[in-house]
């Protein structure tokens, strides 16, 4: 066990990057013991930053800018979550070994972005008409739905689940039952013809309530925040019915996707 | 009592400073959301200054942009992550890029074998090289008086640590004293700094 002063020794190495891994790992979790050390360890490495902003600038080639601006499209964004504890690590690295699963998790959140940044192509492929038409043609109920996706995955009591699709594709479903809220994410789900839409149900013991229709693009992938307000035990179903979306389901689920 | 406040290291044109902060985390926010504008527009902001950096801890120029693209993806990556509440994005984004370059620095080979003799005498700031831009020669100058209320040790130390890339076992070897002394003239070396540079809150 290292003494208090050997931690507050380390803040100075620290805020430096000087630490070897394990060092640095060790003196993190020290840092939740000590307010002063953690109030410490900010100021010192603000003051690094001072040093860094110090140094002359280096125009960067032209092809970086194109090749970084290149590789944004299959770069998965990590949601936005809610950390219990804080480290003071200002810069939250993603791990170069994650493993398989969390890879998976994260490129889900690749989708929402595409949907975002391609409106005008979205439109141009909507079919369906409908909750998701309205919210990309529509700007201010677009990012009204993005910024309610980012609250449910910034929940405290935030779920996920993914699960495979019948005839293709997989979908994952996002939720907070303090929200009463939740988002559906498919991925490579087959373009319906334009007479057809995808619809949202959220079933209970009492039968499916209606949640929004919404269509898929060339590449099979869309995300919607559901209609209405979840209840604990809900399960989501998504049906194909016909343009414009039904009362009540008239064909068998291609996705169930239970909550509880 | 240290407030959580959005802070950005201070220079002279505070409000255009303030101003390029506030910008920058409104970029943040939107590159969150997947915004290649957004994402566009802050690295023609910043780029510079993490190549910058990067480069000076690595000196190759094509491999301090290979770490500037690691970078870059890491922002595009985590931008959800960004508190505006623990600094500015200035700050959020020079400590993901010196931690990267040291981390590269660590993990060449040719880097372990460098010369610690040669490491000392190349990693001294070279202030002579003073830049056409008054932003910059601000920093500049506050950072050098600043350093020059250090003592030798502690401006070594420091210097190597930060600019160079060394950890503190290896300054230590560098400079032919214990690890504990190194790690407390670290620590009292940054301490200074802070002090000096009014970074204290």
């Amino acid at each position: 066990m290292t003494s208090q002063k050997d931690a507050d020794n380390l803040s100075g190495a620290y805020a430096l990057n000087a630490l070897d891994n394990d060092e640095r790992t060790e003196f993190e979790a020290q840092l939740g013991e000590s307010e002063e050390t953690r109030n410490e360890v900010t100021e010192l490495s603000d003051t690094a930053v001072l040093l860094g902003l110090a140094v002359e600038p280096v125009e960067p080639s032209a092809e970086l800018k194109t090749s970084i601006m290149a590789k944004l499209a299959s770069t998965p964004q990590l949601p936005r979550e809610v950390a219990p504890v804080r480290t003071l690590t200002p810069a939250p690295q993603i791990e170069d070994d994650a493993p398989a699963a969390a890879t998976a998790r994260i490129r889900w959140f690749t989708r929402p972005v595409a949907a975002l940044t391609a409106v005008a192509a979205a439109i141009a492929i909507i079919v369906g008409g409908g909750v998701i038409a309205n919210s990309l043609i529509d700007n201010g109920s677009q990012v009204a739905e993005a910024n309610q996706l980012a609250a449910i995955n910034a929940a405290d009591d935030f779920q996920q689940t993914v699960v495979d699709v019948d005839g293709g594709g997989s979908a994952k479903l996002v939720w907070s039952l303090e929200l009463a809220s939740s988002a559906l994410i498919v991925d490579g789900l087959k373009q319906l013809p334009s007479d057809r839409t995808y619809e949202l149900w959220y079933i209970d013991a009492a039968g499916a309530r209606p949640a929004g229709v919404f269509s898929v693009g060339s590449d099979g992938g869309t995300w919607q925040v559901l209609d209405g307000k979840m209840a604990k035990g809900d399960t989501v179903g998504v049906t194909v019915e016909p343009r414009g979306g039904s009362e009540s389901p008239t064909t068998d689920p291609i996705i169930t996707v239970a909550s509880a | 009592m240290l407030s959580l406040v959005p802070r950005e290291p201070e220079i002279s044109a505070e409000s255009s400073k303030e101003g390029i902060a506030r910008a920058q985390q409104e970029l943040l926010e939107r590159i969150a959301l997947g915004d290649q504008q957004a994402f566009s527009e802050l690295y023609d902001s910043i780029a510079p200054r993490v190549l910058g950096l990067v480069k000076r801890l690595l000196r190759d120029h094509s491999q301090s942009e290979e770490v500037t693209q690691e970078i870059f993806l890491e922002i595009w990556q985590s931008a959800s992550r960004f508190d505006p509440n623990k600094g500015g994005a200035a700050t959020w984004i020079l400590t993901m890029a010196h931690r990267r370059a040291v981390d590269r620095v660590r993990a060449s080979q040719a880097s372990r074998n460098r010369d610690v003799k040669i490491g000392i005498r190349d990693y001294n700031p070279d202030y002579d090289n003073v830049s056409e831009s008054v932003e910059i020669r601000v920093e500049h100058e506050r950072v050098e008086q600043a350093m020059k209320r250090l003592t030798e040790l502690q401006r070594q130390a420091v210097t190597l640590a930060y600019y160079g890339g060394y950890s503190h076992s290896e300054v230590a070897a560098m400079l032919n004293v214990p690890v504990g002394t190194v790690k407390t003239r670290l620590r009292d070396g940054m301490i200074r700094l802070r002090d000096e540079l009014g970074v204290a809150s």
